[in-house]
């Protein structure tokens, strides 16, 4: 279809300011201080970036997103989108300028797909073509045939295909800010996987305000660029990025809701091209043994890899065991390493390498080349680097 | 109406209250259990084992659609043929009674045994149950509040039929309604409708508890809890 | 056994009849739905009332409806209200237990989805709760006209002028006339089964989006058993 020059709305910046809600008798006629659901909030959201609400059932996290659109109204304190206080808006008004994905999806079951997914715009008042046009660029968006799907209705969809019409739906009327409770928490692991890492993907290019709620920590910190990890009462006990709150947990609480594994956790968040890789002394095959030998023996790692002319992994040579006469031939090397991509996270380097129960890992570029060894050291190393819990995040 | 009803006349004799009562009941509790005995085996049946499903509810529905004046009609001149004396009174009656109770017993019996857990009954037939014992032991205590509902639908269509069958030579509470009419007096007309309405009430509020009771604490929990749907 | 040349004759009075069945039925169902509707709909802002009224209505629906047109009788005569008064009550009755019930059966998760979409109220409702409240609204009128047209047949004890195809069957009854029975009694059954099929139709049409299964109102789900047909 010819481009429809959508101005992408860049997200808004969202912000609580002191925010509470609180259920039941007003505070003055309580006879004890219970705590409301949310106590005293304030949290600062940039723009266009997500930022995951994490937290056990009951803590708030779910009050706190219903009082951005005001689905929940706040008993005291204020909510800005943008700057603008969001009780000053009308409230059908801001809902309109909100994206909004549920657990259930709340797929309208007696209307189409494509009459679902233009259902905002269609409260704007666009017009009929312009919304056709929208709604099957964003199943397209969402990963989902439009020519297939758009006549269909709710019911004749599974789970996945649901929740994908759900986030187009949101998108429609190309709101700054989406809300998303529980969004992927319906639908088996597998899908749940392939729906995140398709979301990020979309995220990249729409660079939309996000928050997402959920109860999954493994979930907050795939998707969360921030997150804040909620208490009891709506408190937040930690907000940061995924790296610091896996590296400097703020207290036994934190430490405790992200999990003993924290460490690999963290391996998890990182790639083998972001770190520092060991260089690999090779030898070509070809080359003379002794040059090959004093060079391997100059090196503290027992090992020189052999390769080949174009710089391809062949094989490991014991470097005192290489005779010292004639060239290095492919015959004199040793089994391999798992060879490792850079777009490989850590955790799953480190995991190749204990399935093949060696320490060192072989990474190699997309042609083949060797660019570098990873080693359990050089993990190991990396998680006891003291991050820098960063001020503005 | 009050003095209607106080009169002791009116509770003497062949026209008295007693033997109205009486004939009323006899014939709703007759038509119900002649209704019952053919539907409920019939309908936990066809709920066990889903056979002639769709034949059986389409013949209730059509059964539940036919009005009762007409039943009665149609039927007179067919039992009036074989019996002048009570065929022209009681029969017809009777038998439309039994041909109308029958649909909402049948349909509920089945949807009762139907609507119990497909799941429950398969773990029952895996722990060695024999169907018979699956249908008494496990559907029909979890169907029987369904199936209680079948009855006192029955009921009230029963108690509304019995009245109707006045208009066609039967005693019952119903002739008070068309005799007073007939004659205008208001006493008697009102004093019918109380004693019908009295009537009608107690029997479906009879039935109402009868349900009530028959459903096991356990269902009782889970309806209120939502999990279950109350009949 | 049926003199067909009787029945040749009184074709003319039979469609009348017929039509007389028709209209009657009709009145009691077009003024019951509106009532119905109107107090569903306060019942949706004064969920309180629902109770009462479903009590009452509960009550009603016992009653035979024999008792409820003599008692008319003594007040309004023989006149078209005591036809009409017990036929919309009973329509009434249903009716407003089944409009509830089918607002009441729009799941929470749409509702909630609408609302965070920015939808108003009056546009949730007219957009989204009433199209889903059609199925169980349908049921019920179903079982309203299939009640009513049963219930027609009894307006015939108020005289002539009433009863629709009920009148034959008082009359074939009175004359000790099989044949006028019949051409009272099996039209209105035929009609009332037809009237019934009509309706599953109609709501099948109206619920595209719904799977097939959902139509299937066979035990009156959550609505007074079964239709009044006496």
């Amino acid at each position: 279809m010819t481009g429809m020059a959508t101005e992408r709305a860049p997200g808004a910046t969202v912000e609580f300011d002191h925010v509470s809600k609180v259920y039941g008798p007003a505070p003055a006629k309580r006879r004890t201080a219970s705590p409301g659901a949310v106590n005293d909030l304030s949290l600062a959201i940039p723009a266009g970036k997500i930022c995951v609400l994490v937290g056990p059932s009951g803590c708030g996290k779910t009050t706190t997103l219903k009082m951005v659109n005001r689905l929940i109204e706040p008993t005291s304190g204020r909510i800005l989108l943008g700057g603008i206080d969001a009780a000053s808006r009308g409230v059908t008004e801001l809902r309109r300028g909100i994206g909004y994905v549920i657990q259930q999806t709340g797929l309208f079951p007696h209307q189409t797909i494509v009459e679902n997914v233009g259902t905002v715009p269609r409260l704007l008042g666009w017009p009929a073509a312009r919304i056709k046009e929208r709604s099957e660029e964003l199943l397209g968006l969402v990963g989902l045939d439009a020519a297939k799907y758009a006549g269909r209705f709710p019911s004749q969809l599974s789970g996945g295909e649901r929740q994908r019409v759900g986030v187009a739906r949101a998108l429609a009327a190309d709101p700054p800010i989406m809300l998303m409770d529980e969004p992927f928490g319906a639908v088996d692991p597998i899908v749940r996987e392939r729906l995140q890492d398709e979301f990020l993907r979309l995220q990249s290019d729409l660079a939309k305000t996000i928050l997402f709620v959920t109860h999954d920590i493994d979930e907050a910190i795939k998707m969360g660029d921030l997150v804040a990890v909620f208490q009891q009462g709506g408190r937040v006990a930690q907000f940061g990025t995924p790296t610091e709150l896996l590296a400097s947990p703020a207290s036994d609480f934190v430490a405790r809701f992200v999990g003993a594994d924290r460490g690999l956790k963290r391996l998890s968040l990182s790639r083998l091209r972001d770190i520092e890789l060991r260089p690999a002394v090779t030898g070509r095959i070809g080359e003379p043994a002794a040059e090959a030998r004093r060079r391997a023996l100059a090196d503290p790692l027992p090992y020189l890899l052999l390769v080949d002319g174009q710089d391809r992994p062949v094989g490991w040579l014991r470097d005192v065991e290489i005779e010292g006469d004639g060239v290095l031939t492919e015959a004199m090397a040793i089994p391999m390493s798992p060879l490792l991509s850079p777009e490989m996270t850590l955790k799953d380097a480190l995991s190749m390498m204990l399935d093949a129960d060696v320490h060192t890992g072989i990474v190699v570029d997309r042609a083949g080349r060797v660019t570098g060894l990873v080693t359990t050291d050089i993990l190991g190393e990396f998680l006891r680097e003291p991050i820098e819990v960063s001020a503005e995040p | 109406m009050i003095d209607w009803l106080l009169d002791p006349v009116h509770w003497s004799g062949p026209d008295g209250i007693p033997i109205r009562l009486f004939e009323q009941l006899a014939i709703s509790g007759a038509s119900l259990l002649l209704a019952a005995l053919v539907a409920l085996p019939v309908g936990l049946w066809i709920g066990h084992t889903g056979r002639a499903a769709t034949l059986a509810i389409n013949i209730a529905n059509i059964g539940r659609a036919i009005p009762s004046l007409a039943a009665i009609g149609i039927i007179a001149p067919i039992t009036q043929a074989f019996d002048p004396e009570l065929g022209f009174k009681v029969y017809p009656t009777l038998f439309a009674m039994i041909i109308l109770a029958i649909p909402p017993i049948l349909v509920n019996a089945y949807a009762g045994v139907s609507g119990v857990d497909r799941e429950l009954v398969e773990a029952a037939r895996g722990m060695g149950f024999q169907e018979r014992q699956i249908l008494l032991r496990i559907e029909i205590p979890i169907a029987l509040p369904v199936i209680a509902a079948g009855l006192r639908s029955a009921t009230v269509q029963v108690v509304a039929t019995a009245t109707l069958g006045a208009l066609f030579g039967f005693g019952g509470l119903g002739r008070y309604l068309v005799d007073g009419v007939a004659q205008n007096d208001d006493g008697q007309i009102f004093g019918g409708v109380f004693l019908v309405a009295a009537l009608a009430l107690l029997a479906e509020g009879g039935f109402a508890l009868l349900q009530r009771v028959l459903t096991s604490p356990g269902l009782r929990l889970a309806q209120s809890s939502g999990q279950q749907p109350a009949a | 056994m049926i003199d067909w040349g009787w029945v040749g004759d009184h074709l003319g009075a039979m469609l009348g009849r017929t039509v007389q069945h028709l209209e009657l039925a009709a009145i009691a169902l077009a003024v019951g739905f509106a009532i119905s509707f109107g107090l569903a709909l306060i019942v949706t802002s004064y969920r309180w009332i629902y109770p009462l009224i479903s009590g009452i209505a509960g009550i009603l629906y016992t009653i035979p409806s024999l008792a409820v047109f003599a008692a008319l009788v003594s007040i309004t005569g023989l006149s078209i209200y005591t036809a009409e008064i017990p036929l919309i009550a009973y329509t009434l009755v249903i009716l407003v237990r089944s409009i509830v019930a089918g607002f009441d059966s729009v799941p929470g998760d749409v509702l909630e989805a609408a609302d965070g979409m920015g939808y108003d109220r009056r546009e949730r409702f007219q957009r989204i709760v009433l199209p889903l409240s059609v199925p169980l609204i349908v049921a019920g009128l179903r079982l309203a006209s299939v009640s009513s047209i049963g219930l027609v047949t009894i307006t015939a004890t108020l005289g002539a002028s009433f009863g629709g195809l009920g009148f034959f069957i008082f009359e074939g009854y009175h004359r000790e006339f099989p044949t006028e029975i019949l051409v009272g009694a099996v039209p209105s059954i035929v009609l009332a089964i037809l009237v019934d099929i009509a309706f599953v139709r109609i709501q099948r049409r109206l619920t595209p989006w719904a799977p097939e299964q959902a139509v299937r109102r066979d035990t009156w789900e959550g609505l007074p058993s079964g239709p009044r047909a006496g």
